[in-house]
């Protein structure tokens, strides 16, 4: 068990962040989801160590959230979600420099920055300055610093923004190789979900300051809802209040698919049967793949 | 750009050290990249020029007999004691060649790292705020020690060797702590106002127009008051004014402004102390994730 968290709250001043959090994140991969002000944010300060909580306790690594905070950010690895950066350093010695910082010896640190700079793929780079490099090395130089002491857990903050779609996949392929066979987890923060579906056997949905959903992805599609995709002849208001009041959602999309979200034990003959008493003629009916979307749209409640 | 994994991942197998003192790394990177900026190394060099110039008055005044020719009637500006060591710290060329180099290698202490957003990598590791404040802080404090504290201790020791004797240090037996705490109190000052002023701008251009306009400034408000007021208290509002006024007290001789020592004192103190408040509220360690 790499982090277990108990029933964790904390506020700023009266705006309530976290409210009774209680999550176990395990080995590989987990992605971390949430609209904005959910507190995904807080959550990572708390688990870094930034942040005290005002209730609950909990462990990282198996050290204590409020007493071990200096273990904690020794034995995690960060790659911030900023462009961030130290000027007038090259590759090398930026990467060594927070190996260092880390509390790893002068010599060692600097071995190690050579070996995974070669890792991500800078190699080459690694003797230039880093505020010429391009983005997409930059986003590169930022996990070899966030691997440099060797973490047991990483944190890694929207890892594939401002990369062009073949950096994007490289990233996301090393990424799944630390996950599933370095020995290290890793907690995805980011907005992209097919980053978070490609990458991550489980997941954590916050919202609200409370967990929405957790789990392995796969299961929580399945236990969450189901997905049925319509299209109709006839008057759709009256057949969305019949199905809505039934505990189902509706969308529709611009070229008037009907998508309807209904919990997982519903019967789907209830979808015929509400089209039947409000006149409604069903030209296509399938039920449709579930995408991570769609279950974070559902936990959440928006599109 | 290579290929990605030219090279495997391996585990290190090392031991993370208990490092009591954390904010080495960051003092040694600091003065690093200080002398890898442009001129900067040819700066600290001239910097050195008044040391040495009184290095040789103090060789000078020890062979009077020797250089009867040049030093005719210049007995007196060849006298070496404890204003003469009081002159040296608190020499107009000395603080500006200070604030030049401090441009040049302190400006972007905070400045840079705040425009890079590299703090947050400093406070993900197990650093606490004193030990990333101590570290930026040893950058200037090695700068401005090797300028005042160093050269004026060897200009001591200088005095005694040249001296042959013991003389000098049983006439002036306090002159060696003077020596040390009027750096010391200089270093400190000097300190606070580069971090202070590093803090206060992301761009680290601002940062070397605070400094020299927060110096110049203070002078030209000086002169203003003084000419306004016809009062000694003006000089409260120079730097330079204020640290002449600090050394007499230390060295023990007459202040430049007719007005108690301690007064300037205790402002550089309150000064030094206000800006550790707002360079503490401006480095924040729980902003690493927004």
């Amino acid at each position: 068990m790499k982090v277990e968290l108990k029933n964790i709250h904390f506020s700023y001043g009266p705006v309530k962040a976290l409210s009774g959090i209680s999550l176990v994140l395990n080995e590989g991969a987990t992605g971390l989801l949430g609209p904005n002000g959910a507190g995904k944010s807080t959550l990572l300060k708390i688990m870094l160590g930034f942040l005290t909580p005002d209730e609950g306790d909990g462990q990282v690594l198996g050290y204590d959230l409020r007493r071990e905070q200096k273990f904690i950010r020794q034995r995690v690895g960060y790659m911030p979600e900023d462009d961030c950066y130290i000027p007038g350093m090259d590759g090398v010695s930026f990467t060594a420099y927070l190996g260092e910082l880390s509390g790893m010896p002068r010599q060692e640190a600097m071995k190690r920055a050579h070996e995974v700079l070669f890792y991500v793929g800078l190699g080459e780079s690694r003797y230039r300055l880093v505020e010429t490099y391009s983005s997409g090395m930059r986003q590169r130089l930022k996990l070899a610093q966030a691997l440099v002491h060797d973490p047991k857990l990483l944190f890694l903050d929207e890892p594939t923004a401002n990369l062009d779609p073949a950096g994007r996949q490289d990233i996301l392929e090393l990424i799944g190789e630390i996950a599933s066979s370095k020995d290290i987890s890793v907690l995805l923060c980011s907005h992209l979900l097919d980053d978070i579906e490609s990458i991550c056997t489980d997941m954590v949905i916050i919202n609200k300051g409370q967990i929405a959903a957790s789990g392995r992805i796969e299961d929580l599609k399945m236990i969450n809802y189901r997905l049925y995709e319509l299209k109709i002849k006839g008057e759709l208001p009256a057949f969305r209040l019949e199905l809505e009041a039934a505990g189902c959602r509706l969308e529709e999309t611009e070229d008037r698919l009907i998508k309807i979200y209904t919990p997982p034990d519903f019967d789907q003959m209830e979808i015929f049967r509400a089209a039947a008493r409000n006149g409604v003629q069903i030209r296509q009916f399938a039920r449709s793949q579930s995408r991570l979307e769609d279950l974070f749209a559902r936990v959440v409640g928006v599109d | 750009m290579s290929s990605i994994r030219e090279k495997g991942y391996h585990h290190w197998d090392g031991q993370f050290l208990d490092r009591p003192r954390a904010f080495w790394p960051i003092t040694r990177t600091g003065i690093k990249l200080a002398f890898g900026r442009k001129h900067f190394k040819l700066g600290y060099t001239f910097s050195f020029l008044p040391a040495m110039i009184y290095a040789a008055i103090i060789y000078i005044s020890e062979r009077l007999e020797d250089f009867k020719f040049i030093a005719q009637g210049g007995d007196k500006l060849l006298q070496v004691n404890p204003n003469f060591f009081k002159s040296y710290l608190t020499l107009d060329l000395l603080y500006f060649a200070i604030l030049i180099l401090m441009s040049m290698g302190g400006a972007g202490l905070l400045a840079d790292d705040f425009r890079h957003k590299a703090v947050q990598l400093y406070f993900a590791r197990p650093l606490t705020k004193a030990d990333y404040l101590l570290g930026k802080a040893g950058v200037v404090i090695f700068f401005v020690g090797t300028l005042t504290l160093v050269p004026a201790v060897l200009l001591y020791i200088l005095k005694l060797l040249f001296a042959g004797s013991f003389a000098f240090f049983l006439e002036y037996p306090w002159l060696i702590l003077s020596i040390l705490a009027f750096s010391l109190f200089m270093i400190l000052f000097f300190t606070a106002f580069i971090l202070l002023a590093s803090s206060l701008s992301n761009n680290r251009n601002y940062v070397i127009s605070i400094i020299f306009g927060f110096y110049f400034f203070s002078e030209i408000l000086r002169g203003i008051f003084s000419v306004i007021f016809r009062s000694p208290f003006s000089a409260l509002f120079s730097m330079a004014a204020n640290l002449k006024q600090v050394a007499a007290g230390f060295f023990l001789v007459k202040p430049p402004y007719d007005y108690p020592w301690y007064l300037s004192f205790l402002l550089i103190s309150v000064f030094c102390f206000l800006s550790y408040l707002v360079v503490k509220h401006k480095v924040r360690g729980v902003e690493v994730i927004k």
